[in-house]
């Protein structure tokens, strides 16, 4: 199999680590091979693109360069990271006179931005081998109820990312059902997390949050599977809150997809770090005999 | 309302698909569909953050509309790029969005944690910097260390593109 460079992402890499943990460790027993290289911030696609277009387009094609250098396309462990890069290759193919301002840009530093590689998502990595996943799953989890959270940035805009299909999108809900969980719907999947929206303005941010959980919590679901590490701490970091704005309680924890499958495929949970949670994941753990 | 043709002119140069954004009809399926629409505004009220109505004061040159206005005109929006995907037009609204919050940023006016995102990835080429404690973690976790990037060249990019001097 091709070997992509890892692009971790900086929540990943240098705020919860234990998701890349949890994913290196599935990549390995799917057979997806990886290596690293001097990957700078991607830069994020709500922040650095709303702070600076042609700095975010500078940033992101310099990475892309680093890919190139090495003829590897690039995994990414993040919705933002795989919006950001693709974005970033969406506006320099299709807009010369941009892509030659970058370029001259770039030659300062010895640099040029061909165009020469692909940016994938991990998930669609993942349901592209989704054979070998389920051959890795040795302890299925069978009885757990999972809301699935795809997260806007792996789908949307459908234009650049090509991957899932943006208002109904099913990938994330076909590698749950491989690991032997059971998908419940809940009728808001495709609702935002609203993750930025929260970091300006906290009361907008918690009335989306809490039409998104309660939607959650009514279904019954024990856990939500995410693929995004902004989702993620949205989600572990901002029930508690929310729960006091609205003096209700909201608790239920998210999970990477490849923290479920890491469990699936036989690893402990101390192995992949599950105490780092802030959200408790006891009563789930006990559920699946963990 | 004074419309100012400068901004105009760079709205309709900004899209991909050039004047695009000239084919808006009004027809509100982006605010229909906008989370944040959904929470700030009800049927009755004229306030609160719109896309349809960024994208009407956008096209027609009201600049005055969308930056002398309260900052949730231009920053409730939370890139979830749903209006992207419901606009019968084809219209990247978020694309123009980042033009207008790219000017935002430009006249001081953009909620803090932009900028102060913008300064960590500009100090150490990351959002979030290498902490000691983390790397640890990551050692625990029997993870390789995180590769660092170069960030002087880095830092030679931002400041030759002039983005520097955005910064607070
Ligand atoms: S959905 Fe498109 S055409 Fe309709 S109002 Fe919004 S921008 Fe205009
Ligand atoms: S991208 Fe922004 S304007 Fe468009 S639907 Fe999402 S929050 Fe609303």
């Amino acid at each position: 199999m091709t070997e992509y460079k890892m692009f971790e992402g900086c929540t990943i890499g240098n705020r919860i680590p234990f998701i890349e943990a949890a994913s290196r460790k599935v990549f390995d027993k799917v057979g997806i091979e990886t290596s690293q290289t001097n990957f700078s911030c991607c830069p994020d696609p709500t922040g650095m693109k709303s702070f600076d277009n042609d700095a975010w387009l500078a940033i992101g094609a310099r990475n892309l360069c680093l890919a190139e250098a090495e003829g590897k396309d690039i995994i990414s462990l993040c919705n933002g990271c795989t919006n950001t890069l693709r974005g970033v290759q969406h506006q320099l193919k299709h807009n010369s006179w941009k892509k030659d301002k970058i370029n001259k840009e770039l030659a300062k530093i010895g640099k040029e931005y061909k165009g020469s590689i692909d940016i994938k998502h991990f998930v669609d990595v993942l349901s592209d081998n989704l054979d070998k996943v389920k051959g890795a799953i040795t302890k299925p989890l069978n009885g757990l109820k999972v809301a699935v959270h795809p997260g806007c940035h792996y789908m949307r805009p459908a234009e650049w990312m090509e991957s899932d299909d943006p208002m109904r999108p099913t990938t994330l809900k076909k590698l749950v059902e491989a690991s032997g969980a059971t998908v419940v719907d809940y009728g808001e999947e495709i609702l935002c997390c609203g993750s930025a929206v929260t970091n300006a303005y906290e009361e907008h941010g918690f009335a989306n949050l809490k039409i998104k959980m309660d939607a959650i919590k009514k279904s019954g679901a024990d856990v939500i599977a995410v693929n995004c590490p902004a989702c993620y701490q949205q989600f572990d970091t901002r029930q508690r809150d929310l729960g006091k704005a609205y003096e209700t309680e909201y608790d239920t924890p998210a999970m990477y997809i490849t923290e479920l499958y890491a469990l699936a495929m036989g690893f402990t949970p101390d192995d992949i770090g599950l105490k780092f949670h802030r959200i408790r994941l006891t009563s789930t753990l006990e559920k699946l005999g963990l | 309302m004074t419309v100012d043709f400068e901004f105009r002119k760079q709205v309709m140069d900004y899209h991909i698909g050039s004047d695009l954004i000239k084919y808006c009809f009004q027809c509100s399926r982006c605010a229909d569909n906008c989370p944040v629409t959904n929470v700030t505004t009800d049927f009755y009220t004229t306030t609160g953050y719109n896309p349809r109505s960024n994208i009407l004061n956008a096209l027609l040159g009201y600049k005055d509309a969308i930056f002398s206005a309260d900052a949730l005109t231009i920053w409730g929006c939370t890139v979830c790029d749903t209006c992207n995907e419901v606009c019968p037009q084809n219209i990247e609204l978020t694309e123009i969005f980042t033009l207008l919050k790219n000017q935002s940023v430009a006249n001081g006016n953009a909620p803090d944690f932009i900028y102060s995102q913008a300064r960590a990835i500009f100090d150490s080429a990351k959002a979030i910097p290498t902490q000691p404690a983390i790397e640890r973690r990551r050692e625990q976790l029997g993870l390789p260390p995180v590769a660092e990037p170069d960030v002087s060249e880095f830092r030679t990019l931002l400041k030759n593109i002039g983005a520097d001097k955005k910064l607070k």
